[in-house]
């Protein structure tokens, strides 16, 4: 059978009414998926890790940003140009999370090695502290700005996709520290977490579903977008990896762990499955995009 | 001063000369269609209409893809022309996903016509396009500094295109629009487009 290349798709796409975006979805567009997923749940780690003092949380909070730094390097087709993309930072929101990550990954860094000296009770570890997380913080917050400031992808250009980002990488960061409690049994120091983890990923389903119902109504693009998340191409990632493996499942598991009785090991799944969903839910919103139809 | 052209659909006919032409002219490896002509059906037998409408970079006056390059790669010209400094540009697409009339390509690997090697054409053009980043439409910068105009309007068989000053009120491209109720696509985007369409 012969070969179709990427180019032959993209010239394919530009006869459809509605094209695909396939830059940030497919191929090495799956490495920027990647990347804003590890930065989330790294950074979503370090701010979850410092209130439940688990060191280990800081130091996997630091390693996930810096693979998601490295995929974003990946990702680009001029990786080598990377330090140009700081320079904008009055307009754009890829400038902006660029500073944060820089800005985290080095205060963070330095941060683990005063926890090493024993020096992190010192007026410096307590600046450096609140530096790294501002600058966790500031990760958490940039990667929906990224998605929702193009004009071109109308699934994207709304406010609600900052805030569904929010939501998913403090949920990814709450799933890494209840895993890492887990396998380092320090599950009773994080069993307060475990009602926030729920009502993150209630109110993460209820996000999930506002977006999708004000979407379907903003215009012909997005109906066309949301059904192919609800019918279409993107369903089966959708159904099966963030509402079953992201959502139910952990919503199931969290609410019989609420009352009670519940398993460790259960926990850790649905801390596992929901940091799949987290993922699923990245991807199925970038694969999504159409651009609007021309002529208009 | 901003540059803008102005298309006449009433004339045009598609045969994608334009098209065509811009490939000729700016050496576009595969895949990348800086102008590609659209054709649009409307009505039903015997009450059919057919409009070809022919598409590329907007040189928006408010151009999204400028404001989120995060390197300054993607610019607005003196003259109003939106262009990319490839030198500058690191290929993160993010000007891909913020431009609404989706007029961009990225080109991501060596790509030739025909399967044996490059042709001395491709070899000569190709030294204008890097791999690795983002390329469109320019209103051919190279010729306008030589005082011709772009290729597509200097090519066009039926006169369908003109291309002026839109700040100058007694220019051609100035006066058809005012005159024929000259139309942007997406105005309500805010980006406002240089480029016209007079309606069929």
């Amino acid at each position: 059978m012969e070969r179709i290349e990427p180019f032959q798709v993209r010239v394919s796409d530009l006869r459809e009414r509605f094209r695909p975006q396939r830059e940030w979805a497919e191929g090495r567009g799956l490495l920027l998926i990647l990347a804003h997923f590890l930065t989330g749940a790294g950074a979503g780690a370090w701010l979850f890790s410092v209130p439940f003092g688990l060191d280990l949380g800081l130091v996997v909070g630091l390693l996930l940003v810096s693979l998601g730094g490295l995929a974003h390097l990946l990702f680009l087709g001029r990786p080598e140009r990377f330090w140009r993309m700081v320079t904008r930072f009055g307009s754009s929101w890829i400038s902006r999370g660029l500073a944060g990550m820089s800005l985290f990954t080095v205060v963070a860094f330095v941060y683990l090695i005063l926890l090493v000296l024993g020096a992190r009770q010192t007026l410096l570890g307590g600046i450096v502290l609140v530096l790294s997380l501002l600058g966790a913080l500031w990760i958490v917050v940039y990667k929906g700005f990224v998605w929702a400031s193009g004009k071109g992808i109308p699934l994207w250009n709304t406010p609600l996709v900052p805030a569904l980002y929010i939501a998913y990488a403090l949920r990814a960061g709450a799933a890494v520290i209840l895993i890492l409690g887990l396998l380092g049994s320090r599950a009773a120091a994080l069993e307060p977490l475990e009602p926030a983890k729920l009502w993150l990923a209630v109110s993460t389903a209820v996000l999930v579903l506002v977006y999708l119902e004000v979407m379907r109504g903003s215009g012909i693009t997005t109906l066309r977008s949301v059904n192919l998340i609800l019918f279409g191409r993107v369903a089966v990632p959708f159904y099966l990896g963030a509402v079953l493996l992201g959502l139910l499942i952990p919503i199931i598991i969290g609410g019989f762990a609420y009352s009670g009785g519940v398993p460790m090991g259960l926990l850790g799944l649905a801390a596992l499955l929901s940091l799949l969903g987290d993922l699923a839910i990245i991807y199925c919103i970038a694969k999504a995009g159409l651009y609007r139809p021309l002529p208009a | 001063m901003r540059y803008g052209m102005v298309i006449d659909l009433k004339r045009c006919i598609g045969c994608t000369g334009c098209s065509l032409v811009c490939k000729a002219e700016n050496a576009t490896p595969p895949g990348v269609l800086w102008l590609r002509v659209v054709k649009n059906e409307s009505g039903k037998y015997p009450q059919v209409r057919r409009v070809s409408m022919p598409l590329q970079c907007m040189h928006c006056a408010e151009p999204p893809c400028v404001e989120v390059c995060p390197t300054g790669a993607t610019y607005k010209r003196s003259n109003g022309i939106v262009d990319i400094d490839a030198d500058k540009c690191v290929g993160c697409r993010y000007c891909m996903m913020a431009c609404p009339y989706d007029q961009r390509f990225f080109l991501s690997e060596e790509r030739q016509y025909f399967g044996e090697g490059l042709t001395p054409f491709e070899t000569h053009g190709y030294r204008r396009h890097q791999q690795g980043v983002v390329s469109k439409c320019n209103f051919c910068v190279p010729r306008l500094e030589q005082g011709l105009e772009p290729a597509c309007v200097a090519n066009c068989m039926t006169k369908a295109r003109a291309f002026g000053d839109l700040d100058d009120p007694h220019s051609e491209a100035s006066k058809l629009i005012r005159d024929r109720a000259g139309y942007q696509l997406y105005p309500e985007l805010g980006t406002n487009p240089s480029i016209y369409y007079l309606p069929p």
